[in-house]
C-alpha cells in the first residue's frame, strides 16, 4: 500500500464519524523508486489530505515532507519530496488504525484488507 | 484537516431506525453471494486468471479517453485485467476476492481488499471509475443500486463512470442450457444453510444432473474465440421475459424473501457452472472441503470440480432505470455490446453560480 491509496482510505464501520484518516501502523516498509511526473503530482495534489498524508509517511519513516503543502507555485524540490512520500514508500506489513474506533485494518504483502464483520455494518 | 461533516437529525427515530435497518441489509452480505460467488471465486480464482487475458475494446476505449493523470478506481478487479491499461492513468483497484487481489498485487498493481457495495474510500478522489462484469453478481436490487451510488460517489464532480454487466438478451443462445435457473423451490435449499448440493431434492432431479447440462470447457473457448473482444460472457440464457424489474419494497426483508420475490418476477437469475480442472482444484485446496459441504460437484467425465456462480442478469433498459435513480449523475452513454449491456455515467458537475 502507497500513500496514494492510504489517503482515501476511510474506516465505513456503523456509526463512526470520523472515518479517516487512518492511522498507519508500519511493521515493514520498502521503497521502490517510480518515476518522476510533476504534472500527475501537481494533479494530485488538489486531492490529497496533507496533513494525513505526512502523518502517513512519518509512521513509515520519512520525515521530509513540510507540515504545510505550499502555495500555487509548487518548485522541483517539493515535488521530488512530495513524490517520494506518495509514491515511493510501500507498506508491506503492518496494520490501518480507526482513530474512532480503534479498529485495525490488516495490510499483508502489501494489500489492505477493509472488509467489515457483519456486526460493523 | 478534513471538515467533519454533521448531518442535520430531522428525522423522527422511526425513520431514521427504518433507514438504519435498510441500510444495514443493503451494506450486508447475502448468503447466496457468500456461497455462490466469493467462495466461488476465491476457489477458482488462478483458473479464473487464466481466462482472463483479452482486454475488452469497449472498456479499453473508455479507459483510453481518461485525461492523461487520471486516478481511475476500478470496483471489482477481478484479475487487475484492466488496471494500468492505461499507461498514463493512476489505477487502485479493489475487490471482494483475496486471492484474486493477490494475482493483482504479484502484478505490483495498487490493491485492496474491499466491498463494491461500501467502498471504504472518501468521497469525490477519483477521476473515474469502472465497475466491469461486477453488478450481476449482486443478487437485490437495493444492493446493485448501491454498488452504483458508490461508484458515483468516490468519483470527482464532472467525472465519469463506466458500468458494464451480463444481459439477459445473449448474443449466443446456443449455450442456453448450460445455466441453471434459479427456482422458488430451491431458493430455500441453495441459499439456506447444510448441503444444497447434496440435498435429496437436488440429488434426486435429474434436471440437476450434470447430463442434462452440456458444457464446453471455458478457457478453451474464450482462447478459440480470438482476442478481439472478449466479454466476461461465456454462455447464454433462456429467452427473456419482458418484464420490468421493479424497484420492490426491500426494507426489512430476508434476502431469501428478496430473492424469492424477484424469481416471481420474471427468470433473470441464474447459476452459471465453472468446471475447475483437477489438477487446479487440488492446487487451489479450497475444492476438498467444497466438495465436502456440497457447495462443488464432481464431473468425473470432464476432470472437474463444478462450482455455480451466482448471476442477476439485466434485462434491456434495467441498468439505466436503475442508474438514472441515482440523483446526481447523469447517463451519457449507452449501449449493447456482445452480450453484455453497458452504461456511461457523468457525476453532476459543482454548480458555477
Amino acid at each position: 500500500m502507497r500513500l496514494i491509496m492510504h489517503n482515501m482510505l476511510t474506516c465505513n464501520i456503523k456509526g463512526v464519524i470520523n472515518k479517516s484518516p487512518l492511522r498507519i501502523e508500519a511493521e515493514k516498509v520498502i521503497k521502490k523508486e517510480v518515476d518522476f511526473n510533476p504534472d500527475f503530482l501537481r494533479h494530485m495534489l488538489a486531492k490529497i489530505e496533507w496533513k494525513a498524508l505526512v502523518d502517513g509517511a512519518r509512521s513509515m519513516g520519512y520525515t521530509e515532507l513540510p507540515v504545510h503543502a505550499p502555495g500555487i507555485e509548487s518548485d522541483e524540490p517539493f515535488l521530488r519530496k512530495f513524490h517520494h512520500a506518495l509514491l515511493e514508500l510501500n507498506l508491506e506489513e503492518g496494520s490501518l488504525v480507526c482513530q474512532e474506533s480503534g479498529r485495525k485494518f490488516p495490510v499483508n504483502k502489501g494489500v489492505p484488507n477493509m472488509l467489515l464483520h457483519e456486526k460493523e455494518v | 484537516m478534513r471538515d467533519v461533516k454533521v448531518k442535520a437529525n430531522s428525522k423522527s427515530t422511526e425513520e431514521e431506525e427504518n433507514e438504519m435497518s435498510s441500510s444495514l441489509s443493503v451494506k450486508s452480505t447475502p448468503e447466496i453471494e457468500k456461497k455462490y460467488v466469493h467462495r466461488v471465486y476465491d476457489a477458482i480464482a488462478p483458473h479464473f486468471s487464466s481466462t482472463r487475458f483479452a482486454k475488452w475494446p469497449k472498456v479499453a476505449a473508455f479507459l483510453e479517453s481518461l485525461p492523461s493523470g487520471s486516478v481511475v478506481l476500478d470496483a471489482g478487479c477481478g484479475n487487475g485485467k484492466y488496471l494500468g491499461l492505461n499507461p498514463s492513468c493512476f489505477f487502485i483497484g479493489c475487490d471482494i476476492s483475496n486471492p484474486l487481489i493477490k494475482i493483482c498485487s504479484d502484478k505490483g498493481q495498487e490493491v485492496l481488499v474491499a466491498d463494491a457495495v461500501n467502498l471504504p474510500y472518501r468521497e469525490e478522489f477519483g477521476d473515474a471509475a469502472i465497475s466491469i462484469a461486477v453488478l450481476h453478481h449482486l443478487s437485490t436490487e437495493n444492493r446493485r443500486k448501491s454498488a452504483i451510488e458508490e461508484l458515483v460517489r468516490v468519483v470527482k464532480p464532472g467525472g465519469f463512470v463506466l458500468i458494464t454487466v451480463w444481459a439477459a438478451e445473449q448474443e449466443d443462445k446456443s449455450l442456453l442450457t448450460k445455466w441453471t435457473p434459479l427456482s422458488p423451490k430451491y431458493v430455500e435449499e441453495w441459499v439456506g444453510p447444510g448441503s444444497p448440493m447434496n440435498s435429496p431434492r437436488v440429488r434426486n432431479n435429474p434436471f440437476f444432473g450434470l447430463e442434462s447440462i452440456p458444457e464446453t470447457d471455458v478457457s478453451a473457448k474464450d482462447q478459440k474465440a480470438g482476442l478481439e473482444s472478449i466479454p466476461e460472457t461465456e454462455e447464454s440464457t433462456r429467452e427473456p421475459k419482458a418484464t420490468q424489474d421493479s424497484l420492490g419494497e426491500q426494507k426489512d426483508k430476508s434476502s431469501v424473501e428478496v430473492l424469492l420475490e424477484a424469481l416471481k418476477m420474471n427468470q433473470q437469475e441464474y447459476f452459471v457452472p465453472w468446471h475447475l480442472p483437477y489438477h487446479r482444484a487440488e492446487v487451489s485446496g479450497a475444492s476438498a472441503s467444497a466438495l465436502a459441504s456440497g457447495l462443488a460437484k464432481k464431473d468425473d467425465r470432464k476432470g472437474t470440480v463444478v462450482y455455480n456462480r451466482y448471476y442477476h442478469v439485466f434485462s434491456e433498459g434495467e441498468l439505466e432505470r436503475l442508474a438514472s435513480g441515482v440523483g446526481n449523475a447523469i447517463i451519457v452513454d449507452r449501449f449493447y455490446d456482445k452480450s453484455n449491456w453497458c452504461i456511461v455515467l457523468q457525476k453532476e458537475a459543482l454548480n458555477q453560480d
